[in-house]
């Protein structure tokens, strides 16, 4: 038998943020914490979508955001054991990765605590952390845009037998009706705030409900506090990565994501983000770039494949290609930290949730995203279609459109998933990619 | 005109939509209001003068629309688009809707950019549907579309017209129900093709005139013989499908195989016609309370309600009927069905019903292999005839059965 030929295995070329070395610890302390909540004797909430997160944080209720914990199988190549859970109980491989983990931890669960129940000893490996996930007490569903985080939420309550008390938030999509309406202003936009806020309010005595106690307003103010600091200071640093070469890319703002969207809301996470402030402003100062001999610019569209997050950083970088901004990065999470009064923080957490990266209407995300090409400087676009997560995909061909149309910029699709490696192709993703780098080119040549 | 003269006319209808609303529109000079299912009351467009019609899935193959939306979506979205891409939804002055099914919403986006002389109207209406607020929130979104409809028709939809147009739509839908149950019964031949033309040209037609074809037709039905338990094709009920139809191609399928399709909760069948608008009362407080009854009455996936489940409905339904198989109909790519099915699945499977899982496609739908299989299915429930069956299965939550 001939022995297999491998690739040599190439040193590292993308220029990854020391500082955001830190959020892998954050991160596994945050997970430990949740797999420790049981025997800490600690509520468990689930929730998809919206960052409800500080609101449970605030009553002492440990949170799982379902997507968070989907992507951390995945990141961890562990997603395979619950996807096959899932499949197995029926949910079909066109449903949202995302959920379809998720659920398939869910089936795990159930079918581990019944084995138990009945004596049985197949009882799972230390090491299958689908299964570690603890059951919920509660779940919140908060989820803009996309139709199918409501669906999930109450087929996990289904999956349950309906013994878990379930709330419901909804969360309008911005169509961009009447003369008046715009990012962030509007009839439309004040009026679904004040319904979504509303709603919060209801949210908050379903959980005075679930732990007896009355809600305690005033460390949510402190935790929303930090919320809004750190946001502010993360988007400080996106800011300054409109230098050249770009000190960041993209990819250091998907490994930060989790300490802004979901890790507890205390001094820490003011600290990582001052960090990573700190550092991007002294690549600055110093002409460091995060992808060495920055040759192109580029956007990213798309939510993140996160199977792939440190494939694609040294994939583009190989290509010399910062990809510098991204739709899901940059238009999301705490995005509008002035819309937040820590002292009164309901309705700017409310407005934060409605203006996740998908719930305005085609009008004005288009706007925004040509926006940030344009501030941003880039050459081209990198459009990720993701498989099953449609909330996504659903403006990608206006997007595309209007970038070559109002910017002149070449853009290039691919096809992967949030969470379902299956559905990647790693040769087509090298050959459209350079066939975009090589018009934008022809086109720098053709402009010489 | 006679009964099959009645039928053929439905299925005009129902194979041209937008010819019948080009004609209609020509003829009466008034605006054509076009809108996304499921949930629309098309009673306020009926109200304000103006033809609602129901926007549906075409056969052609999806072209232009491709340069919109990825071929991974549900076949109703993609062909919308393609429509208004095409062009061919230029007949309508309106678009209004407010399901947000997010494949839908997608759509909805890429037809405003196809059609930029066309006004899409929407409000998104609230999904959950046992919430304190959900009633009132529900007539809100109610009131704000017709709000819109109003400031773009330019004239006010009067409570009494929309009254009058309620108490049309309830008489039509009252009439179709009296086709299912009398199909049920054995009173009346309907193949689950006529079955769909008629509730399909009902989203379509002047509803006086579609009301006053169906009066017709029961007047001219024939009495037939019912057909006696044990013998005879095997009795099915068809599930799923929401936005788009089944083809009658596959519907005329089951027949060849044996089946005779009894009941179904179809949106192209009894779930667009199960529920009345309340009458007697505020008519926006009527149409809020129709939303919510007819979850309650025929589930929908689309809606998240703890206290009602789709899969006891669907049993319950099948034992009225005497239904002794289901076949479930899923649209490729349909995310509140593929969430929902496996709740469906165990509850059958536990009870010892069953069922057969067919997906299918807007385009390349291999009609010949799902035969084999709708065969062998109907082959499995006619032996199940006159035989003891063991007692229901309990598996154990969350394994494969």
């Amino acid at each position: 038998m001939n022995a297999p030929v491998l690739p040599p295995k190439l040193p590292g070329v993308a220029n990854k943020l020391k500082s955001t070395r830190k959020a892998g610890k954050l991160v596994n302390e945050y997970w430990e914490m949740v797999w420790r909540a049981k025997e800490e004797g600690k509520l468990v909430c689930w929730y998809e979508g919206s960052a409800i997160n500080p609101f449970l944080e605030a009553a002492d209720i440990v949170w799982v955001h379902g997507e968070a914990y989907s992507a951390m199988l995945a990141a961890r190549h562990q997603e395979g054991p619950a996807q096959a859970a899932a499949e197995a109980r029926g949910y079909m491989q066109e449903l949202c990765s995302y959920a379809r983990t998720h659920l398939g931890c869910a089936v795990s669960n159930q079918r581990n605590r019944n084995d138990a129940d009945a004596g049985f000893t197949d009882i799972p490996e230390d090491d299958d952390i689908a299964a570690r996930l603890p059951a919920p007490d509660m779940i919140i569903s908060a989820y803009a845009y996309c139709s199918t985080g409501q669906q999930w939420d109450e087929m996990t309550s289904r999956l349950f037998g309906k013994k878990i008390p379930i709330f419901n938030v909804s969360i309008p999509w911005i169509w961009a009706s009447g003369k008046d309406a715009g990012y962030c202003r509007g009839t439309e936009w004040e009026e679904t705030s004040g319904y979504v806020a509303r709603q919060l309010e209801d949210m908050v005595k379903f959980i005075e409900e679930r732990t007896g106690k009355p809600y305690p307003w005033d460390r949510l103010r402190w935790l929303m506090s930090n919320v809004k600091r750190a946001s502010e200071l993360r988007l400080e640093a996106m800011d300054m990565c409109t230098a050249t070469p770009a000190p960041a890319s993209f990819f250091d703002w998907v490994v930060s994501i989790a300490p802004i969207n979901q890790l507890p809301c205390n001094e820490s996470i003011v600290d990582y983000f001052t960090s990573v402030r700190d550092e991007v402003a002294e690549r600055v100062r110093t002409g460091e770039g995060a992808v060495p001999r920055e040759k192109y610019r580029l956007f990213f569209d798309g939510i993140m494949n996160w199977n792939k997050v440190g494939w694609l950083a040294e994939k583009f970088a190989r290509y010399d290609a910062t990809v510098v901004a991204g739709r899901y990065t940059h238009m999301a999470f705490w995005q509008e930290p002035d819309l937040i009064d820590a002292n009164n923080p309901v309705l700017g957490m409310a407005q934060n949730y409605l203006i996740c990266p998908n719930n305005h209407s085609s009008p004005i995300l288009v706007d925004l995203i040509m926006g940030l090409c344009s501030k941003y400087q880039v050459d081209g676009m990198v459009i990720h279609a993701s498989r099953t997560c449609r909330a996504f995909t659903n403006p990608q061909f206006l997007i595309a459109d209007a970038a070559s149309k109002r910017l002149g910029i070449q853009t290039s699709m691919f096809e992967g998933d949030v969470v379902d490696e299956s559905f990647y192709k790693d040769e087509l993703v090298n050959t459209r990619v350079e066939a975009m780098l090589e018009a934008i080119d022809a086109r720098r040549l053709s402009a010489a | 005109m006679t009964f099959s003269d009645t039928l053929a006319r439905f299925s005009e209808v129902s194979a041209d939509p937008l010819g019948y609303a080009r004609a209609w529109k020509a003829r009466t000079g008034r605006s054509v209001i076009g809108s996304f299912p499921m949930n629309f009351p098309s009673e306020m467009v009926h109200a304000a003068g103006a033809l609602p019609l129901i926007i549906q899935e075409d056969d052609a193959p999806i072209t232009v629309g491709h340069g919109l939306l990825y071929p991974f979506y549900c076949g109703y979205t993609r062909s919308a688009v393609d429509q208004a891409a095409k062009g061919d939804l230029a007949v309508l002055d309106a678009i209004m809707f407010g399901d947000h099914c997010v494949q839908l919403l997608g759509a909805a986006d890429a037809v405003r950019v196809a059609l930029p002389d066309t006004r899409v109207i929407f409000f998104q209406l609230i999904s959950s549907m046992c919430d304190p607020w959900t009633f009132g929130r529900a007539r809100e979104s109610f009131q704000k579309l017709r709000t819109e409809l109003e400031d773009f028709l330019e004239h006010p939809v009067e409570d009494a017209a929309l009254v009058a147009s309620i108490a049309l739509f309830n008489h039509n839908r009252t009439l179709i129900r009296q086709l299912y149950t009398m199909r049920v019964e054995g009173r009346i031949v309907l193949t689950a093709a006529q079955m769909q033309s008629i509730v399909k040209s009902s989203m379509v037609m002047d509803k006086q005139e579609h009301t006053a074809l169906l009066e017709t037709l029961l007047a001219e039905a024939a009495a037939s013989q019912p057909a006696k338990p044990g013998e005879g094709p095997i009795r099915v009920h068809l599930s799923g499908h929401f936005c788009q139809a089944p083809k009658p191609e596959l519907l005329n399928m089951f027949e060849e195989c044996g089946a005779v399709v009894v009941g179904d909760d179809l949106y192209h069948g009894f779930r667009y016609i199960s529920t009345d608008v309340p009458e007697g009362i505020d008519p926006m407080d009527g149409l809020a309370r129709w939303y919510m009854d007819r979850n309650t009455g025929v589930p929908c996936p689309t809606r998240v309600q703890n206290n009602v489940d789709w899969d006891a409905f669907l049993i319950e339904a099948m034992r009225k009927e005497r239904a002794e198989g289901m076949i479930v109909l899923m649209a490729k790519f349909c995310e509140p069905h593929m969430y929902y099915y496996p709740e469906v699945k165990e509850a059958f499977e536990r009870a010892n019903v069953p069922h057969l899982l067919i997906e299918t496609e807007h385009e390349g739908m291999a009609l010949e292999y799902m035969r084999t299989r709708v065969e062998s299915f109907l082959e499995l429930v006619k032996r199940r005839r006159g035989v003891a069956q063991p007692a229901p299965v309990h598996p154990v939550e969350g394994e494969p059965a």
